[in-house]
């Protein structure tokens, strides 16, 4: 009798006992989570081919977050970044990015560096309402089918890039010739020259000639191209293909017989090749150090840079990793925290200017349209340090035309 | 037939373990979520532990080293994918047609390969791999083609009444875990069924096996097509745990790591594969978030363990303990 009576009072004494263990647990949790550090994700390919690429946007997105923890943070909330090697590997960077959101809990994702591997993460991402700023070139990732209202794409895409090029080389009249990487990127650039000569009229595709991703040896598909006589040669692929394949056909005399042109021409690859082999090659980029003569914004993130890097510039792919990072930062402290339906409202439309001058993120596909530099390869002599490898022919900037509309794209508009 | 070298131990393992094993496993697998450094590795154990577990059944027990089997675990994953992206086919049934499909791509790679012997063996199925791999980047309508297959995520499990929060890590971990110990289970009765024997002797002499009545090219394409099936169901897993497929499953350095795992581990021994994928996976784990030159470092611990323990870290731990019996 006695212990039915005892009973209710044990459970009580037990339940509020645990209650009051409890109570304190609790409210430090929610006072750790305020001052918790802002974490941000950044998968990058620091192993593998574009290992370059990738240590100078870990250095970037360094920075950004510096600058913004020396600002102040968020209301005195420091940010903090966590860089993982997905090692160019969609499984990696999928596992990697689950890591970063179940165990690290970060507030956001930025980076990764190949088409595959941004959809990968993106894939992830969106399923579990991550905030995912992508920082490498893609045009599916904005297309309806793959686009998540967290992701975000500050990188340009193919389709602007190749226009870009395109409409400042091709002319009425001439004929072009296209050496493609068979994948996404070489495919995506290649429709994206493709698209700008329609649009322009009177320019004829005379040869898509495609290569195998990762190809060492271009003398099989080098004389198909010399043989159709084209005014142009249109190179798309990326990183040691870019360098191997531009020596190659200016071994076979392609330059002089035809303008090369590439759609990215890389501050990376041109390091690693030859002020010779590039010489009077054309191409586009996001970035290249010498704007800052006439852009404040780079100017600053250029100063930054050398106080950090004992002078050396920021690369064109690292400029990337600090825009995407600060994009982000720069959001949530206009929102005032972390939850991403306040940054998403802060960053939808957002007119802003990071490091290259004005962007805006259209509000329908995520997409941050941007300018495009035409850059065109120096010859040896007219360079006047090691990090004066380009003359900007031309800036084209940004506007929505030359992106594809969101209805091309399936969204609903 | 030329069996690999460092592959075959002797079967008679302590008779204590053969009992054992498999709720040994279990149990150390049951409480992985909380020894590893994070659950999404901890899902990548089961999943690689299972797929080279299945690849060793035809390497230390039949004693036929493919060099193709990232085409099962792709065709595992790729009939998943699809099922689930493409045709919206629920979650069981695309796991079931991701298995079927590799088991099919088994017999049909199996049939073809079993014609040759030793490093003929592994080239043929090397080249056929490929052959899938190629198919797989060309048919993008299908695949993804180079970008991946996506659009397969699922979030939430119907299982009868119940719907399971897919997404939660946890949740995540023990349902994938449940398909691994059932495979393994069955992996496990039968090698300790009379059919088990049977590949094993072809594996220590095949012309003794021939001699003694076995049907011996029959053993060889079914132990071929269980393999493939094990790996498929791997492949089906991966796809709903990282809710994409990579055309790298299909690489063949996939098929490499199979090799890589079990040798690390101990070919031949029934929880070596799983040993050496779960160390594998760790060591990659914590040595790329120390420092971007984890590959010297993996490397070097590679060599010693190829050195120093021939027959992989759970061989060398059996050999050790019957060495102090005898």
């Amino acid at each position: 009798m006695n212990s039915t009576a005892t009973d209710p009072g044990r459970r009580a004494v037990l339940g509020g006992g645990l209650a009051a263990l409890a109570a304190p647990a609790l409210l430090l949790r929610a006072a750790r989570a305020a001052d918790e550090p802002i974490r941000i994700g950044f998968p990058t390919p620091l192993t593998g081919p574009f290992g370059a690429e990738a240590k100078d946007q870990v250095r970037c997105a360094s920075l950004a977050v510096a600058q913004f923890n020396a600002a102040g943070g968020l209301n005195g909330r420091m940010a903090e970044l966590l860089v993982r090697d997905d090692k160019l590997n969609p499984g990696e960077a999928a596992t990697r990015t689950l890591e970063l959101i179940e165990q690290d809990h970060v507030a956001c994702i930025v980076g990764s560096l190949s088409s595959s591997v941004q959809l990968a993460v993106n894939e992830v991402t969106k399923a579990r309402g991550m905030l995912y700023v992508s920082i490498s070139q893609s045009d599916t990732i904005t297309e309806a089918s793959d686009f998540g209202r967290t992701t975000f794409h500050e990188a340009l895409n193919p389709h602007m890039t190749a226009g870009a090029v395109a409409r400042y080389v091709f002319r009425p009249g001439m004929k072009v010739a296209i050496l493609l990487a068979d994948y996404a990127y070489g495919n995506e650039m290649a429709a994206g020259f493709r698209r700008a000569a329609a649009a322009m009229g009177g320019v004829e595709i005379v040869l898509e000639q495609k290569h195998p991703f990762g190809a060492a040896d271009y003398s099989t598909f080098l004389p198909r191209l010399r043989s159709v006589k084209p005014d142009v040669v249109c190179i798309c692929n990326f990183g040691r293909d870019q360098a191997n394949s531009i020596k190659q056909a200016v071994d076979f005399g392609i330059k002089r017989l035809a303008r090369i042109v590439v759609p990215v021409l890389l501050y990376n690859q041109r390091l690693a090749g030859s002020a010779d082999a590039f010489e009077g090659v054309v191409g586009g980029a996001n970035y290249y150090w010498t704007i800052e003569d006439r852009v404040a914004s780079a100017k600053a993130f250029n100063d930054a840079y050398r106080a950090a890097n004992n002078g050396a510039v920021p690369s064109d792919y690292g400029a990337y990793g600090y825009s995407g990072v600060r994009l982000m930062l720069e959001a949530m402290r206009r929102a005032g925290g972390v939850a991403p339906d306040a940054v998403i409202r802060e960053l939808e439309g957002a007119h802003y200017d990071t490091c290259k001058g004005p962007e805006t993120m259209r509000a329908c596909d995520h997409q941050a349209i941007q300018s495009v530099l035409i850059l065109e390869s120096k010859a040896k002599s007219a360079m006047t340090s090691p990090a004066d490898l380009f003359t900007v022919l031309a800036t084209e900037e940004g506007k929505d035309a030359n992106l594809r509309s969101c209805a091309d794209l399936g969204h609903k508009t | 037939m030329s069996a690999p070298a460092a592959a075959p131990l002797p079967a008679d393992q302590p008779a204590l373990l053969l009992r054992w094993r498999l709720p040994l496993l279990a149990a150390v697998l049951a409480t992985l979520p909380w020894i590893a450094p994070s659950q999404a590795l901890a899902v990548n154990i089961l999943i690689y532990g299972l797929y080279a577990t299945g690849f060793n059944l035809l390497f230390g027990y039949t004693g036929l080293l493919s060099f193709g089997h990232a085409a099962f675990l792709g065709a595992g994953a790729y009939g998943t994918g699809i099922a689930l992206a493409r045709l919206g086919i629920g979650w069981f049934g695309a796991i079931a047609i991701g298995v079927a499909a590799s088991g099919v791509l088994a017999v049909l790679i199996g049939a073809l390969s079993i014609r040759s012997r030793g490093i003929y063996f592994s080239m043929v199925t090397l080249a056929l791999a490929q052959l899938v791999y190629y198919i797989a980047f060309q048919a993008d309508d299908w695949t993804g083609g180079e970008n991946g297959l996506r659009g397969l995520t699922v979030s939430r499990l119907r299982v009868g009444p119940f719907a399971l929060d897919f997404l939660n890590p946890v949740v995540k971990y023990y349902v994938i875990f449940g398909f691994v110990v059932a495979a393994l289970w069955a992996l496990s009765r039968v090698l300790n069924a009379p059919f088990g024997a049977a590949i094993e002797a072809i594996r220590e002499n095949e012309g003794r096996a021939l001699a003694c009545g076995f049907d011996v090219r029959r053993m060889k394409l079914v132990a071929f097509a269980l393999s493939g099936l094990v790996c498929g169901l791997a492949g089906a897993l991966d796809a709903l745990h990282l809710s994409i497929v990579p055309i790298d499953t299909l690489y063949y350095q996939t098929s490499g790591l199979a090799v890589m795992m079990a040798l690390l581990g101990g070919a031949g021994t029934f929880l070596g594969p799983f040993i050496g994928a779960a160390i594998f996976l760790l060591i990659e784990d914590t040595f790329s978030l120390w420092t971007s030159h984890w590959q010297l470092f993996v490397g070097a611990i590679f060599i010693l363990a190829v050195l120093f323990l021939p027959r992989g870290v759970w061989g060398s731990l059996i050999a050790w303990h019957q060495g102090r019996r005898a």
